[in-house]
Parts: C-alpha cells; sequence; structure tokens
C-alpha cells in the first residue's frame, strides 16, 4: 500500500466504521446494533463472515462468554488472521478476564453495560491504531521487499538482515509515524512471539513488564529483534520479522547512541512497553547502572534471547527492588550480548559502558548510579503499576525473536532508534497520564509516571501499543537525565539527533554526553514525540 | 384539555421513572438506552426491553429446571446463564435485577444449593417486578403519544 492509499484508508475511517459485534445476548447485541453496523450471535458465523469480508470491517466487538467459541480465542483468531483491532465485551470484571483480553491481543477490554461513550472512545483507539499500522505497515512493506509479511504492520523489515534496520531507520528519519508502527509492530510482534512461546519466561516479563522492556532492550541492545510486542493482531506470519524493524532500530539506535538519553521523547517508548520483555529489561538496565550496556539495548526492546531470559529472570527478582542483583543478573545476560549492546544500553551513564561495549563497565563515578536509581525507582514503580505480567510468552516469542535477527547493526543505529522512539513517544503521549512515581527525581519523573501509567496500558492491551511505547519512554526518560540513555535510547529512536552518526564510539559516547544534556531540553517537552511531554506534564 | 393530559401522563411517566430511580430498580443504563432512541428507531428502548424479557425469561425459565433437578450439580451451566442474565440486565439498566444475579452467581459459585434457590426466588421476584413496572411505563408512554397525537388535530 501506499502511502497514499494509507492516508485515503484512513480518512475514511472517521466517517463509517464498519464495526463486527458478536454476541450470544439479544438484548446486548441490540444495544450494540444501534451502534454498531452488524451483529451476529454467533462467534463461529462471526468468524465466517470476518474471512469472507475481511475488508469490510474496521472493528470487531466481541463478547466473552458465548456458548459456541470462547471469546477469547475469537479475538485470537481474529487478531491473528486478519489484523483487526478487537474489543472484548464481559459482564465480568475479574481482572483475569482483562488480563486474558490483553494477552490475547484484544485492543480494550469493555464491561457491560455498555455505554456510548465508551464505544465513542474506542472508535478513536482504533483509527489511532489503525492509522499507526498503516504507516507503519507501508514503510515496513517498503522496507521488507516483501519479505513475506502478510500482516499489514509487519514491522519486521528486518527479514532478518542489517540491511532493513538501515532501510527503516532512514525511512524512520522520513516519517515519524514509522515509529509508531514500530511500537505497534514490536507490540504485535510480542503478542505473536508470546503466543508462540507460551511460556513461563513470558510471565515472567510480564510481569515486569518494565523490566521486560528493559531486558530486551538491554539484551538486545540492538534492536536485532524488534520485539514485537506489537498489537496482539501481530499475526503469527513471519512475526519476528515483522516486529523486527521497530525493534531492530530501537536497538540499534540504543547501542550507538549510547542509549541516547534523551530518548524520553522518543516515541519508541511505547515500543519499549510493548516489549514486554524490553520492559523487564529496562528494568534491569536502570538497576544497573550502567555496567551492562546490554541494559542500555535492553530498553531498545531487542533483548537477546539468552539474555532476555536472563534478564527475565533477573528483573524478576528485581523488580520490585532494584536491587543490584538484578542487575548483575543483567550483566550475566548481557555479556552474551555482543559488545554492541552494550553501547546501546548505557545511554548517558552507559555511554561509557556503552561504547565501550563492554557489558559492564561500570563506568565510575557515573551518573550511572543515578541512573540506577531511578531505574529502579522506576522499575519499582512501574512493577507497581505493572499489571500482573503478562504471560511469559512474551518473553519467549522475544526470545525467538532474538535469533532470528542477529545484530546486524551494531551502531548505530541511533538514527533509526530514534526515529522509533519517536514514533513512539508520539502515541505514549496520548495514553501518558500521570503515573507520577514518586520515586523518581529529576527529570524523568514523568517518564515514570508514564511508564506507570503504561504498564498498565501494556498489559492491558497489547494491541495498542501507543500504550507500551510510551512507557519504554517513560522508563528512559525517567530514569535520569542521564539515564536518557534509556530515554536518550529513545531519543535516538525518535530523536536521532543523538545517534544520527555515532560512528564510533567516541561518536556515540559524544552523542551520549550531548543527549543527556539535550535530555533535560528534551524533558522541555520538546519532543516530537509528543509522548515525552506528557511525561512532563505527568509530573 | 389534551394538552393537559398529556402532560399529566407525562408527569406521571416522570414520577414513575424517579421513583424507579429512587429505588434503585434502574439506573443510568437506561437513560443512555432512551438516548439511543431518536427518529431512526422510535420504538427502540422498547423493542429492546422487550428483547430482554423474552431471553430473560428464557435463561430462568432454564435455571428453574436446573435446580429443580434433585441430582443437579452443573453450578457452571448456572455461572454462564448468569453471566448472561447480568450482562443483559446492566445493558439495560435493570440495576436491582443485575445485584441480585451477581448474589446468585457467587452463589454458584460456591456451589451452595440452597444458596442458589434462594438466589433464583429473588432473581424472579425482582425481574417480575421490574416487569410490571416496565409495562405500566410502556402503557403511559402509549397513553402519552396518543394524546399529544390527539392534542394537534388536523
Amino acid at each position: 500500500m501506499t502511502v497514499e492509499q494509507n492516508l485515503e484508508a484512513l480518512d475514511q475511517f472517521p466517517v463509517g466504521m464498519r464495526v463486527l459485534a458478536v454476541d450470544d445476548d439479544q438484548t446486548c447485541l441490540k444495544i450494540l446494533e444501534s451502534l454498531l453496523l452488524t451483529t451476529t450471535n454467533q462467534a463461529q458465523k462471526a468468524l465466517e463472515l470476518l474471512r469472507e469480508n475481511k475488508n469490510k470491517f474496521d472493528l470487531v466487538i466481541s463478547d466473552v462468554d458465548m456458548p459456541d467459541m470462547d471469546g477469547f480465542k475469537l479475538l485470537e483468531l481474529v487478531g491473528l488472521e486478519m489484523d483487526l483491532p478487537v474489543i472484548m465485551l464481559s459482564a465480568h470484571s475479574d481482572p483475569k478476564y482483562v488480563m486474558k483480553g490483553v494477552t490475547h491481543g484484544a485492543c480494550d477490554y469493555l464491561l457491560k453495560p455498555v455505554r456510548i461513550e465508551e464505544l465513542k472512545n474506542i472508535w478513536q483507539h482504533v483509527v489511532r491504531s489503525r492509522f499507526d499500522k498503516n504507516r507503519g505497515s507501508n514503510n515496513n512493506g517498503d522496507k521488507r521487499d516483501g519479505s513475506g509479511n502478510e500482516g499489514v504492520g509487519n514491522s519486521d523489515q528486518n527479514n532478518g538482515k542489517e540491511a532493513m534496520p538501515k532501510k527503516i531507520l532512514d525511512l524512520m528519519n522520513v516519517e515519524k509515524l514509522t515509529r509508531e508502527n514500530v511500537a505497534s509492530h514490536l507490540q504485535k510482534f510480542r503478542l505473536y512471539l508470546k503466543r508462540i512461546s507460551g511460556v513461563a519466561n513470558q510471565q515472567a516479563i510480564m510481569a515486569n513488564s518494565e523490566l521486560h522492556f528493559m531486558q530486551m532492550n538491554g539484551l538486545d541492545g540492538f534492536h536485532h529483534r524488534p520485539i514485537p510486542v506489537g498489537s496482539g493482531q501481530y499475526h503469527g506470519g513471519a512475526p519476528a520479522m515483522r516486529s523486527f524493524p521497530p525493534n531492530g532500530i530501537l536497538g540499534r539506535l540504543n547501542t550507538p547512541s549510547g542509549i541516547g538519553v534523551r530518548s524520553l521523547s522518543s516515541p519508541p517508548a511505547g515500543m519499549f512497553l510493548q516489549n514486554q520483555t524490553d520492559i523487564g529489561k529496562f528494568h534491569h538496565v536502570s538497576s544497573l547502572p550502567l555496567n551492562h550496556s546490554d541494559g542500555g539495548n535492553i530498553l531498545q526492546g531487542l533483548p537477546m534471547p539468552l539474555e532476555f531470559d536472563q534478564l527475565q529472570t533477573n528483573n524478576n527478582n528485581s523488580r520490585n527492588m532494584n536491587s543490584n542483583k538484578s542487575i548483575a543478573g543483567t550483566s550475566m545476560a548481557f555479556p552474551s550480548f555482543s559488545t554492541q549492546q552494550n553501547s546501546l544500553i548505557s545511554a548517558p551513564n552507559n555511554n561509557v559502558v556503552v561504547l565501550e561495549g563492554h557489558p559492564q563497565a561500570t563506568p565510575p563515578g557515573f551518573p550511572g548510579h543515578q541512573i540506577n536509581k531511578r531505574l529502579e525507582h522506576w522499575s519499582n514503580a512501574v512493577s507497581s503499576s505493572t499489571h500482573p505480567p503478562p504471560p511469559a510468552h512474551n518473553s519467549n516469542s522475544i526470545n525467538h525473536q532474538f535469533d532470528v535477527s542477529p545484530l546486524p547493526h551494531s551502531r548505530p543505529d541511533p538514527l533509526e532508534w530514534n526515529n522509533v522512539s519517536s514514533s513512539y513517544s508520539i502515541p505514549f503521549c496520548d495514553s501518558a497520564n500521570t503515573l507520577s512515581s514518586p520515586a523518581l527525581d529529576t527529570t524523568n519523573p514523568r517518564a515514570f509516571c508514564r511508564n506507570t501509567d503504561f504498564d498498565s496500558n501494556t498489559n492491558a492491551q497489547p494491541g495498542v501499543f501507543y500504550g507500551p511505547s510510551t512507557d519504554a519512554m517513560a522508563l528512559l526518560s525517567s530514569s535520569n537525565p542521564k539515564e536518557g540513555f534509556v530515554v536518550g535510547q529513545q531519543k535516538l529512536q525518535s530523536g536521532g539527533f543523538m545517534v544520527a552518526d555515532a560512528g564510533s564510539l567516541d561518536d556515540i559516547v559524544n552523542s551520549t554526553m550531548k543527549q543527556e544534556q539535550s535530555q533535560g531540553d528534551l524533558s522541555g517537552g520538546d519532543l516530537g514525540y509528543g509522548g515525552f511531554s506528557s511525561l512532563r506534564t505527568c509530573i | 384539555m389534551l394538552g393537559l393530559g398529556v402532560d399529566r401522563l407525562q408527569a406521571d411517566i416522570n414520577r414513575l421513572l424517579a421513583s424507579l430511580f429512587h429505588q434503585g430498580v434502574l439506573d443510568e443504563q437506561f437513560l443512555q438506552l432512551q438516548q439511543l432512541q431518536d427518529e431512526t428507531s422510535p420504538n427502540f428502548v422498547y423493542d429492546v426491553i422487550n428483547i430482554y424479557f423474552d431471553e430473560s425469561e428464557k435463561l430462568l425459565r432454564n435455571l428453574r429446571l436446573l435446580l429443580m433437578d434433585r441430582e443437579f450439580s452443573d453450578y457452571k451451566k448456572i455461572g454462564l446463564h448468569l453471566n448472561q442474565l447480568v450482562g443483559s440486565s446492566s445493558s439495560i439498566g435493570a440495576r436491582r435485577v443485575r445485584n441480585v444475579c451477581v448474589a446468585f452467581r457467587s452463589a454458584s459459585e460456591l456451589s451452595n444449593r440452597p444458596g442458589c434457590l434462594r438466589g433464583l426466588e429473588v432473581v424472579e421476584h425482582e425481574y417480575h417486578y421490574l416487569k410490571n413496572m416496565m409495562h405500566e411505563l410502556f402503557q403511559l408512554e402509549q397513553q402519552r403519544i396518543l394524546a399529544a397525537g390527539v392534542r394537534y388535530p388536523m
């Protein structure tokens, strides 16, 4: 699809959204019918309808408990097959169900009775996500060269090649929206992975969404794999690939720019969050002051499979404790990562580390400490705010991802990363609220807040990537200005300023430093990402 | 004169609604339902409520059959039925019915047979009360429409 086409499609969204509502309760259906278009009271029939008319529906609202088919199953199928946003509806307010909905990729979870206003709001989400998805897919699609990406927003441009991320990066540079897509892709990818792996790891990750995120970033640092966290709609198709691009970019950005400290504004924040694994990672990263350059990478959400697991474990442990132990754990994980990761992770603090590529080089007297603290706070805050950890799947899936895409670009994709970040931040902005985590001091307290919100969001809606990305960003930004690396990383993605040309370590370091400085600026809410500024307001 | 009739009827309707709200029989969701009614669907509320009655009566009948069965043990099924009842009741704003259904549901989750029986009775009671009120409301509404129509002859 060309961009123009996407735009056109988008324009039409507000005008007439076609919604398919599925519910076995006639009363509810009638009510929904008055607001929507097509209704059916059987899931099977709905599935058929959807399969036949893939392009005719823009949204599906489905009840959870239905006699002929489990609502969640329908949700999964629809999300995967058709990449349509799905909203769950239920009389149950049990958080378990909500979690389930989220992990299965629901865009939203509503409680009965259905209120008009809520439906109106949903419409916005859907449009937004579709918009982003389209944008992203366009971008990705081009990049990918048709590498078997079926889904629209296949962010895995990487078809496993290093070249991809760069292309993506370039693309990103051009279109900021891409980042959002990346974020969404990440989300999707993540969900996809989750689904595939469906392992305890994921749980661990979920628990610490933030942590994961961190981890992811750290692990991959690079971007290898964009943590597909992306919307649940992530198609089973080349999941890893798809989401890769976004992550990849992020990852890369992180590295080179040393975590673009400033990346707060980077939209990818959402990305980070999306990857629950990332979040976890992120957490670690923060706790580890800088040693883990990977930590920085984590944020990027491209956790290395190995590390990721490790991180996850660490994260889980350290989740609420900013203990350095987790860090250490992470460090271990990191070492496995390539040096590249190192560079990525440590954004401001890690700059040193990152640049050197030592997974654990703790820079003496490094601001990293601060960052760590911040991160810790953040992690804690996030942890607390986070929802129950999404199924460990994600982590597993993410791991898969990593394998898939080796870090092709160790360096610098700061630009890319930044880009990614920025895109994420944007969506994040919307969702960012005040989570305000008191623990964070400085600059990113806001970011922190956001993350917290995000965490909850993240869990809640995998499909909605904006939530997660913002968190990622928040994490970054909140930790510290220095920590900015985390944020900065994002920034890198978004701002790309940092990294843009960090070709050498020196550059990276410099950029990181600059970023740190600029971080402050960024904090100013310049964010192009919008999400970032939201962070500020939160505070 | 006719005008007075309409006004009086309208006042009666309002009073009835107010009292139902006050008692907690209905809640704001019902108002939302009314909002959905417009020229394109003039009898929306009436239709929805009728559908609700049909469905609910079926559910209640099933529930009673299940519980009356001596060897009854399928609480899960009861739970499912109740879920639907809870959902639809809350969708039309029947708060009291919904609340007692929730209570009934917890009894069923505990596999508490006597508790379920009692719950069922309470639900049936509330449901019938609501039904009667709704009927009355519709009757008043119809009269009002008629009166309003007559108000402007020609």
